[in-house]
C-alpha cells in the first residue's frame, strides 16, 4: 500500500513538481484561455453578421446575394474538418505569420462564426413575427427594429446553444499543437514524452478543462438567470 | 385622409383583395366587419403598408405611399397600429416600449418623451405598470399600451386589427372603453373588429368586406337594422 502511494507521488513529482513543470501547464492554459476568448468573440461577432446576411432578401422576396454569400461561407466551414482549416491558414493563407496565437484565433473565430451563425438566424427566426411588425408600424426601420428588440430578444433565446458552442470552442482548440502551439493539450503530451509517465500529465490536463468549462457553464448559467428577468413564464 | 383606389392583394396565387376602392376622412371612424379569411385584416394592413399592394394606388395626406420612392418609415410615423396580439416589445418594460420610437425616431428628446408616456399611461390608468414588463402584465392592460404606445407617437390616424379578438371576454370592455375616448377626442379611426355593438354605437361608417371586395357600405344604424346585401344579412344573422 505505501509503495502504491509512493509510486504516485513520485509521478506527481516528475509531472507537475520537476522542473517547475506546473508552469508549463498555466502558460498553456494561457495559450488555450487566450485563443478560446477571442476566437469566441470574433465568432459572435460573425456570427451575428452572417446570421443577417443570410436571412437578408431583395425587395421582391427572392434570396440577396448576401444571403449566398453567407451560405456558401457555412458549407465550407462546416463541411472541411478544422484541422485543415487550421493547416490551411498557418501554411498557405498566413504562412508569413510568426503569431501561431493569432492564426488560431482567427481560425477559430471564422469556424465558430459558422455555427453561431446557424444558431443566431434560429434564434432570430424564434421571435414572433409581429415583434418586427410592430416596430415598423411605429417608423422604425427595419434595422432599428433588428437592433433594438430582435436581436436582444434572439440572444436571450439562443445563450444555452451559445453556451454550448463556446465550450465546443475551447476544447477544440486542443488541435493547435498541429502548428506548434503549446496550450493545455499540448504542454500535457510534451510533458509525458519527457518524463515517459502518461497517466499524470493527461489526466492533469483533462482536469483543468473539466473544471475550466464546468466554470463557463456555470457563468453562462447565471447569465442567462439574469436575461430570464423579464419573463415571467 | 386616406384614399385607397383599386386596391389587389394576392398572396401566391390566392387573390384576397380583388379591387377596393375607399376614400376615409379626417375624423371619421370607419369599421370594417366579415368573416374570416375576407380580406379585411389585409385591407386594413395595406394601408400602412405592412402588406405590400399587387396592384392599386393607396393615397394618405396627399401623398402616394405606394410608389417606390416613398419613404414609408416616415409615412407610418404618423399612422399607429394596434394589433390583435398586442406586440409589445418582451424585451423592454412598458415605459420603455412607449418611449422607443418618439426616441430613436429622434421625435422627442428623452425626457419629453417620458413626460408624454407618463401622461398617456395616467391616463389608461396603468401609471403603476412604467416598470413592469409585457409579460406581467394581463391582456386587456397589454392591448391598452398598446394603444398608448401609439399615440405617444402623435399620429393621424389609427388602425385597429381586431384588437379585442385575443382578449378573456371580461377585458374586452376596457380596452374598447379607451378606444371610445380616442374617437370621442376625434382621431381618424380605422377598426377591423367582430364588437358589433363598438362598430354600431361608435362608427361614423360601417363597412362590410367578403370575397376581397366591399360587399356594403353604410351608416352603422343602417347597415345594422337594414342590411342590403344578401351576405351581410346572413353574417349579421350569425353574429347578432
Amino acid at each position: 500500500m505505501n509503495e502504491w502511494f509512493a509510486d504516485i507521488a513520485y509521478k506527481f513529482q516528475i509531472a507537475f513538481i520537476d522542473g517547475d513543470r506546473w508552469k508549463l501547464y498555466l502558460k498553456g492554459l494561457g495559450v488555450t484561455l487566450q485563443i478560446s476568448l477571442f476566437a469566441a468573440i470574433l465568432g459572435v461577432a460573425i456570427g451575428i453578421v452572417v446570421a443577417l446576411m443570410k436571412l437578408s432578401v431583395k425587395k421582391n422576396g427572392k434570396r440577396s446575394i448576401w444571403s449566398v454569400i453567407a451560405q456558401a461561407y457555412i458549407d465550407i466551414i462546416r463541411g472541411t474538418p478544422s484541422v485543415l482549416q487550421l493547416l490551411i491558414m498557418w501554411f498557405i493563407v498566413m504562412e508569413n505569420s510568426k503569431n501561431g496565437i493569432l492564426v488560431a484565433v482567427l481560425t477559430f473565430g471564422i469556424n465558430s462564426g459558422a455555427y453561431v451563425s446557424e444558431i443566431m438566424r434560429a434564434g432570430i427566426l424564434a421571435v414572433d413575427h409581429g415583434q418586427m411588425e410592430a416596430g415598423r408600424s411605429l417608423g422604425l426601420s427595419k434595422g432599428q427594429t433588428m437592433r433594438f428588440i430582435i436581436l436582444p430578444q434572439a440572444v436571450k433565446n439562443v445563450l444555452p446553444p451559445i453556451g454550448n458552442e463556446f465550450i465546443v470552442l475551447l476544447k477544440e482548440t486542443a488541435i493547435v499543437g498541429y502548428v506548434s502551439l503549446s496550450d493545455l493539450t499540448r504542454t500535457a503530451s510534451q510533458v509525458s514524452s519527457r518524463t515517459f509517465e502518461a497517466f499524470m500529465p493527461l489526466v492533469g490536463a483533462a482536469i483543468i478543462y473539466f473544471i475550466i468549462i464546468k466554470i463557463l457553464s456555470k457563468l453562462i448559467e447565471l447569465l442567462e438567470r439574469r436575461l430570464r428577468k423579464g419573463d415571467h413564464r | 385622409m386616406i384614399t385607397v383606389k383599386n386596391l389587389h392583394k394576392s398572396f401566391g396565387k390566392t387573390e384576397i383583395l380583388k379591387g377596393i376602392d375607399y376614400h376615409v376622412e379626417q375624423g371619421e371612424k370607419i369599421v370594417v366587419v366579415g368573416p374570416s379569411g375576407s380580406g379585411k385584416s389585409t385591407f386594413l394592413r395595406c394601408m400602412n403598408l405592412l402588406e405590400t399592394p399587387t396592384q392599386g394606388e393607396i393615397w394618405f395626406d396627399g401623398q402616394l405611399i405606394t410608389d417606390p420612392k416613398t419613404n414609408i418609415n416616415k409615412v407610418r410615423e404618423h399612422m399607429g397600429m394596434v394589433f390583435q396580439n398586442f406586440n409589445l416589445f418582451n424585451n423592454l418594460t412598458i415605459l420603455d416600449n412607449i418611449t422607443l420610437a418618439p426616441t430613436k425616431l429622434k421625435l422627442m428628446n428623452k425626457e419629453k418623451a417620458v413626460e408624454t408616456a407618463t401622461n398617456l399611461l395616467k391616463r389608461v390608468n396603468l401609471l403603476e405598470k412604467a416598470d413592469a414588463y409585457p409579460s406581467q402584465l394581463s391582456g386587456g392592460q397589454r392591448q391598452r399600451i398598446a394603444i398608448v404606445r401609439s399615440l405617444a407617437m402623435n399620429p393621424k390616424v389609427m388602425l385597429f386589427d381586431e384588437p379585442t379578438s385575443a382578449l378573456d371576454p371580461e377585458m374586452v370592455g376596457e380596452v374598447l372603453d379607451v378606444m371610445k375616448e380616442l374617437a370621442a377626442d376625434g382621431m381618424t379611426m380605422v377598426v377591423v373588429t367582430h364588437e358589433m355593438g363598438f362598430a354600431r354605437e361608435v362608427g361614423s361608417k360601417a363597412l362590410f368586406i367578403d370575397e376581397g371586395i366591399i360587399m356594403e357600405e353604410n351608416t352603422p344604424d343602417e347597415f345594422f337594422t337594414n342590411p342590403q346585401n344578401p351576405r351581410l344579412q346572413d353574417f349579421l344573422s350569425k353574429v347578432l
